[in-house]
C-alpha cells in the first residue's frame, strides 16, 4: 500500500514507467492542436472557478446611469438590468457552477464505480437487485423529478446542489462501470490473482480499478458536463431561489426579467452565460477525446 | 451474422414472456413514480392540504364538508394517517382521478393535461421524426465518407450538437429568429387574431408558431440520430454480405439499401432514448417559447403552488417516458428478425 513496501528497482520502475506516460501524453497533445486548447480552456475555468470571485470586490459595482449597456471597452459583453458588468457576473458565477460538478462528479463516481464494481464482481442476486434498481434510476426522467423534489427541498448552495445531482446521476457510470468489471474480471491477471489467494479488496482494488480508472475518469468528466447543464437549467427555470449569482440566474434574468428573447437590448446579457456554458462544453469534449486516446492504446497506434 | 431461429413455438412464448416481463417492469415503475409523486405532494411545506382544510373550517363549512372538499382537490383525506392516504390516492390514480386543479378552478387535473398533451406530443413527434429522416441519411453519408472532409465535418456537427443542452439549442434559435432577425413569434400557439379552427390563417399562424419549438426537438435530437447510424453503418460495412453483394457487381443504390436497412435497426433503441430525453427537454423548450404543452404546465404548477397539477403534470410525462422505452423495446424485438428467435426469418 505505502511507497515503503515498494522495493527501489520497483520505485525507478514505476518512475520511469509515469516519464513514457507523460511522453505519450505530450504526443497526443502535439498530434492535434485542438486539444491543447482544450487543456487551456479547461484551465482558464478552473482560475476563474478558484480566483474569479477574488478578482473582484464582495458586492460588485453597479453602474446606474448605463442599464442594460451595449458591449464596451469598459463592460465587454454590457450590463444587466441593474447596470452590473456582465463579464464580472460570468467570472464570478463560475465557482457555484464547477464546485456542483465537482461535488456532482465525486459523489457519481465514487457511488457508481463502487455499485458497479461490486454488482459486476459478486454477480448473482446482488448483481440482479442493483442492477434493477439501476435501470429504475436510469429511466425515470432527471429534469421532473428534479423540479417536482424542488417543492419540498429547496437544495440551493452549491454542495446541496451537487449532493442531489450525484444522489440521481451514478446510474450511467454503474452500468458502464458493471459491465467492463464483467469483462476483466475473466481475464488471465484477475485469474492470476485469485490463483495466488490474495483477498477480494486487494483484487478489486489493486488489480481491477487501476485498469479501469482511465474509465471512469472519462464519465467523472461527463458527469461535470451534465450536473452543470441541469445546475444552470434548474436555476433557468427559476423553481429554485436566488442565493449565489450563477449562470442559470443571468439566463433567467435575461430571458424572463430582461425580455432577452423580444428585444436586443438584453442580448448580450444572455449570450454571455451562453457562450460561457459552450465554452466549458468545448473544453471538456476536447479534453475527453485526449483523455480517449491517451488511455486506449488502440487508437494511438496509427 | 444470422442466428439460427428456434422453432416458431418456443419462439412465440419467448415474445409473450418478453412481453409480460417488461409489463410487470413498467408496472413496479409507475408505482414507484407514483409513490415518489404521493411523499412530495405530501410533505411540501406549510401543509397545504391541511391548510385548505384550516380554511374551509374557518369559513363556516363543517368538518366532514370541508374533508370531502380537499378530498377532491387533492385526492386524499386531510386528516388520516399517511396509509389511509396513501391508499386513497393510488385508489383515485386507478380511477384516473388525479384531484383538481386550483388554476382553472373546477377542472379535473386530468382534464386539464389533456389540452396541455397534445400541445407536447405532436411538435415532440414532429421533431423526432424530422431529426431522424435527416439524421439518418447524413449518418449514412458521413460514415461512407468517414475519410473526407464532408464525413468529418458532419460527424463533428452531430458531436456538437448531441453534446450542447436543449436550452441552449432553444435560447440561441430563439435569440437569432426572434430577436435578430425578427421573422418568426416569441411565444405562444398562434396569433389572437385568428379563430381557431381549420382556416388557412389559422393554420398558418400554428405552423409559424410551432416552427422554433420543432426545431429545436429536431436539432437536439439530431446528433444522436447521425452519430449513432455513422457507428451503425460502419459496423455494416465491414459485413461479409456486403463485401459479396460488391463483388456480384451490383448497383450502388441497391447496395446502399442494404447497407440502411440493417444499419437501421439498432437505432430503433435509440429511438425510446431520444423521446425520453425530448419529453424532459419540452420542460425548457416550452418554458422558453411559452409554449403551453405538459412542460410549461409543470413549470407554473410549481410556481403556482398547484399541487395536484404538478402531480399529475409529473406522473403523465414520466409514464410516458417509461411507455415510450417499452414500446420500443418490443418494436425492436419485432422488427429485428435476429432478435425475434423463431418466425419465418428462420
Amino acid at each position: 500500500m505505502t511507497a515503503s513496501t515498494i522495493m527501489p528497482e520497483a520505485r525507478s520502475a514505476s518512475a520511469a514507467l509515469r516519464r513514457n506516460f507523460w511522453r505519450g501524453v505530450w504526443r497526443v497533445m502535439k498530434r492535434k492542436p485542438s486539444r491543447m486548447v482544450g487543456v487551456v480552456i479547461m484551465a482558464g475555468f478552473a482560475f476563474m472557478g478558484i480566483f474569479g470571485p477574488m478578482l473582484y470586490p464582495e458586492r460588485l459595482p453597479r453602474d446606474t446611469n448605463a442599464l442594460y449597456a451595449a458591449p464596451s471597452w469598459a463592460h465587454p459583453f454590457g450590463t444587466d438590468f441593474e447596470g452590473t458588468d456582465v463579464l464580472a457576473l460570468v467570472v464570478t458565477g463560475a465557482r457555484y457552477v464547477l464546485l456542483t460538478g465537482l461535488v456532482t462528479a465525486v459523489i457519481t463516481v465514487v457511488l457508481g464505480a463502487g455499485i458497479g464494481l461490486f454488482a459486476g464482481f459478486r454477480r448473482g442476486r446482488w448483481d440482479t437487485v442493483l442492477m434493477r434498481i439501476t435501470d429504475m434510476k436510469l429511466t425515470i426522467p432527471g429534469l421532473p423529478l428534479l423540479l417536482v423534489l424542488s417543492t419540498i427541498w429547496k437544495f440551493t448552495s452549491a454542495i446541496e446542489m451537487g449532493l442531489v445531482l450525484g444522489l440521481l446521476g451514478w446510474g450511467g457510470v454503474a452500468r458502464a462501470v458493471r459491465s467492463q468489471t464483467l469483462s476483466l474480471r475473466e481475464r488471465g491477471f484477475v485469474e492470476a490473482a485469485r490463483g495466488l489467494g490474495l483477498s477480494t479488496p486487494h483484487i478489486i482494488g489493486r488489480e481491477l480499478l487501476p485498469s479501469m480508472a482511465p474509465y471512469i475518469a472519462m464519465n467523472m468528466l461527463i458527469a461535470v458536463t451534465g450536473a452543470v447543464y441541469a445546475q444552470v437549467g434548474l436555476f433557468f427555470l427559476g423553481v429554485l431561489p436566488f442565493e449565489a449569482n450563477n449562470w442559470g440566474v443571468m439566463l433567467n434574468l435575461a430571458v424572463f426579467g430582461g425580455g432577452a428573447l423580444t428585444t436586443t437590448a438584453a442580448l448580450p446579457y444572455l449570450l454571455a452565460p451562453l457562450l460561457a456554458i459552450l465554452l466549458l462544453t468545448l473544453g471538456i469534449v476536447l479534453v475527453v477525446d485526449a483523455m480517449d486516446e491517451i488511455f486506449n492504446p488502440r487508437l494511438r497506434e496509427e | 451474422m444470422t442466428l439460427i431461429g428456434v422453432p416458431g413455438r418456443s419462439g412465440g412464448i419467448a415474445v409473450v414472456r418478453r412481453l409480460a416481463g417488461h409489463l410487470a417492469r413498467g408496472l413496479v415503475m409507475i408505482l414507484v413514480v407514483t409513490t415518489i409523486s404521493f411523499l412530495i405532494i405530501r410533505n411540501i411545506p406549510g401543509d397545504p392540504m391541511a391548510a385548505k382544510y384550516e380554511k374551509l373550517v374557518e369559513q363556516g363549512m363543517s368538518p366532514e364538508a370541508a374533508q370531502q372538499a380537499v378530498n377532491v382537490l387533492y385526492g386524499f383525506m386531510p386528516t388520516g394517517s399517511m396509509w389511509e392516504q396513501y391508499l386513497d390516492y393510488m385508489k383515485g390514480l386507478a380511477r384516473l382521478d388525479l384531484g383538481q386543479s386550483l388554476t382553472v378552478p373546477g377542472t379535473g387535473v386530468g382534464t386539464v393535461l389533456m389540452s396541455a398533451a397534445k400541445w407536447t406530443l405532436i411538435p415532440v413527434l414532429a421533431g423526432t421524426l424530422l431529426s431522424f429522416l435527416v439524421g439518418i441519411i447524413l449518418g449514412v453519408y458521413a460514415a461512407i465518407k468517414r475519410q473526407g472532409k464532408l464525413g468529418d465535418l458532419l460527424a463533428i456537427s452531430g458531436s456538437l450538437l448531441h453534446g450542447v443542452p436543449q436550452y441552449v439549442l432553444a435560447l440561441l434559435l430563439g435569440a437569432i429568429f426572434t430577436t435578430l432577425i425578427p421573422i418568426l413569434p416569441a411565444g405562444g400557439t398562434a396569433d389572437i387574431m385568428f379563430e381557431p379552427g381549420f382556416n388557412a390563417g389559422y393554420i398558418g399562424s400554428l405552423i409559424q408558431h410551432a416552427t422554433l419549438p420543432v426545431v429545436t426537438y429536431a436539432l437536439a435530437s439530431y446528433g444522436g440520430w447521425i452519430l449513432a447510424m455513422k457507428s451503425s453503418v460502419v459496423t455494416v460495412l465491414g459485413d461479409d454480405f456486403i463485401l459479396a453483394a460488391e463483388l456480384r457487381g451490383m448497383k450502388r443504390s441497391i447496395i446502399f439499401r442494404y447497407i440502411a436497412r440493417n444499419a437501421i435497426l439498432p437505432l430503433f433503441t435509440i429511438l425510446a432514448l431520444s423521446l425520453g430525453m425530448l419529453f424532459g427537454g419540452a420542460i425548457f423548450i416550452e418554458r422558453i417559447f411559452n409554449y403551453p404543452g405538459l412542460g410549461l404546465m409543470l413549470i407554473d404548477s410549481i410556481t403556482g403552488r398547484d399541487y395536484a397539477l404538478m402531480g399529475g403534470a409529473f406522473l403523465l410525462i414520466t409514464v410516458a417516458i417509461i411507455i415510450a422505452n417499452i414500446a420500443a423495446d418490443l418494436l425492436y424485438t419485432v422488427i429485428d428478425p435476429r432478435v425475434r428467435s423463431g418466425g419465418e426469418a428462420a
